[in-house]
């Protein structure tokens, strides 16, 4: 379970998070919403252990996240920007992630990975590939080391409608099939409404809020 | 390590044609500027051509006199062969060294020793035989010395030694290596005086080397520009080696690549331009190397963008090219700006050194950077 309690986050006298608090369980797929600005990536960043909180305190299954070392080996990091190597082909991309993760996978395991998501293109070159096809790629990436913990910050900005449901399928399975925990930034209502169980809204303005409930969505309170 | 030579080697497998041309720029350019000039010095060189009427000691002494004079190609022919190609206008004048030569100087006579032949196209002919007559008068004016040493030594010495005419030749021979009293030779800083001082090297090998290894270890260095990509940074967060610890290892694998190539490189001068090797020069070599890539690694961390390094990288290539004496001389540089001396990081290795500063002062910052901790709060909220 993730625990973030009365987490804070100031730069200088300008304060992004005010007493955030939440838990998250085993098996869901939670939505962060809010306002440019707001503080969704912060607190994405922060729960990454990437930012440290003005205060606060946040638990992964009871650890605390002091020790970020141990922790980030429970962490899988989606960042809003596709961190891949342009010049290699999907294989040399996962390969080159793997030697460097923790843990060891085959050949076989990661291009399995790739599969599940519909990334079938092993061994194009990244610059062949779809930007649909470079967000899975950039997803798959994270997953190497098998995280509990998957936060993803805008993972399927400026894709095609396909692609958006091919990932979003993926993640719910990932959630519900393995027990993994998802946090997951998007400004597209809609993505979020069909794919979330519960939804942060990060921020003062009450639009999200609205929108959500008029969809029936749970809310989590902060 | 494993992991990291591995994916090293994906990288490089993408770039291989970029690394060898880098790896091998400094000993090609090397090769070709030396011997492009060396060839440029033997055109330019005056064509003279000398005949060799009798075989002594003193006229062959004092062919390989004019032989090791920097400005002039001597063409050994025969008379007929010589007077021949003068007229071809393929020499530039030509000097007989008459039959008797010798037997004429150690009688101490100085007329007709050597008859000489010019063309109405003759340009160095009176610089080369006011040359050729200032060797022979030395021959005459030593041999004139020796005769009046051994009458004054019959005359006034006790001693029952007698002086032979060699002896007093050689030995006058001697006092005029070590009491020369004109001596001046063109030389690059810190380059070994006595070995230049006839043979009129243009440009210093391993001074030129030097200056190309510079500029390619930059151009080798950009990895890290390219690799430290900043939508790629946050990846390393979450695996078993940090950034920084993948950099410096990766600059270790590079610093063996080096290593292999200056070794190659040292073997290739050894055969190629006669380089002795001894172990000053092997140290010499490592240490430099080690602070080439250090201070490139230091250069592409501070850097973000290619084009700025890149230009940075060619700026201090051309300075350091202008303030190390490798290409062009720079003692009056350096007497008027001492500290220069210091500031070169080519210096030390010029004069077989280790640089020790330098070394300090790259390590102690690349220190700095590793155990520094990044600013987390980037903005972005």
């Amino acid at each position: 379970m993730l625990k973030v309690h009365n987490l804070s986050k100031n730069y200088g006298s300008r304060s992004v998070l005010n007493d955030v608090s939440f838990n998250v369980k085993e098996g869901e797929v939670i939505g962060l919403v809010g306002e440019n600005g707001a503080g969704k990536s912060t607190l994405l960043q922060i729960l990454a252990t990437l930012q440290r909180p003005t205060s606060g305190s946040i638990t992964l299954y009871d650890k605390s996240y002091e020790n970020k070392k141990k922790l980030r080996k429970e962490i899988g990091f989606v960042p809003q920007d596709i961190a891949i190597w342009d010049e290699f082909t999907v294989e040399e991309n996962m390969v080159f992630f793997e030697k460097l993760a923790w843990g060891n996978k085959t050949k076989d395991q990661l291009k399995k990975l790739c599969l599940d998501m519909k990334l079938d293109r092993w061994k194009e070159p990244v610059t062949s590939l779809s930007g649909g096809m470079k967000r899975k790629l950039n997803i798959a990436i994270s997953l190497i080391h098998d995280p509990n913990l998957l936060l993803l910050d805008e993972p399927t900005v400026g894709i095609d409608l396909k692609s958006r449901k091919e990932i979003g399928n993926y993640l719910q399975r990932l959630a519900s099939d393995k027990g993994k925990i998802i946090l997951y930034t998007s400004h597209d209502m809609d993505e979020i409404i069909t794919l979330c169980d519960r939804i942060v809204c990060i921020g003062e303005d009450p639009f999200y809020q609205d929108l959500l409930q008029k969809a029936g969505k749970s809310i989590i309170p902060v | 390590m494993k992991a990291i030579v591995q994916t090293r080697l994906i990288h490089l497998k993408k770039h291989w044609v970029s690394l060898i041309f880098w790896l091998a720029f400094p000993v090609i350019a090397t090769v070709a500027i030396m011997g492009l000039t060396n060839s440029l010095q033997q055109d330019s060189k005056v064509p003279v051509g000398i005949v060799l009427e009798e075989t002594t000691p003193l006229a062959t002494t004092l062919v390989d006199s004019i032989k090791r004079t920097p400005i002039i190609q001597v063409y050994q022919l025969s008379e007929e062969e010589a007077l021949y190609q003068l007229q071809q206008h393929k020499l530039d004048s030509v000097f007989i060294i008459q039959d008797g030569y010798e037997e004429q100087i150690m009688k101490g006579s100085r007329n007709r020793l050597i008859k000489s032949y010019r063309s109405d196209l003759s340009f160095a002919y009176t610089p080369i035989a006011e040359m050729i007559i200032s060797y022979v008068q030395q021959d005459t004016g030593r041999t004139k010395a020796a005769y009046t040493i051994q009458e004054l030594n019959k005359q006034y010495s006790n001693s029952t030694q007698n002086w032979t005419w060699g002896e007093i030749i050689e030995k006058s021979k001697d006092i005029e290596k070590e009491e020369n009293l004109l001596y001046t030779t063109f030389r690059f800083f810190n380059a070994d005086t006595e070995a230049d001082a006839n043979q009129f090297v243009l440009f210093n090998p391993w001074g030129l080397w030097a200056v190309f290894a510079f500029l390619s270890t930059c151009m080798i260095m950009d990895w890290i520009i390219k690799e430290r990509r900043k939508s790629l940074t946050p990846r390393f967060s979450f695996m078993h080696i940090s950034l920084k610890s993948y950099l410096l290892k990766n600059a270790g694998l590079y610093l063996l690549l080096f290593i292999i190539v200056d070794i190659m490189t040292l073997i290739l001068f050894k055969f190629n331009m006669r380089e002795v090797i001894t172990q000053d020069l092997i140290g010499s070599i490592l240490s430099f190397r080690l602070i080439l890539l250090m201070g490139a690694f230091l250069l592409a961390i501070l850097s973000t963008r290619l084009p700025t390094y890149y230009g940075i990288s060619f700026i201090l290539t051309l300075i350091i090219a202008i303030i190390s004496g490798a290409i062009l001389p720079n003692e009056g540089l350096m007497t008027q700006y001492p500290w220069l001396e210091i500031a070169n990081p080519l210096a030390p290795f010029l004069s077989r050194e280790i640089g020790y500063g330098w070394f300090i002062v790259f390590g102690s910052l690349i220190g700095i950077w590793f155990v520094r901790k990044e600013k987390r709060n980037v903005k972005g909220a």
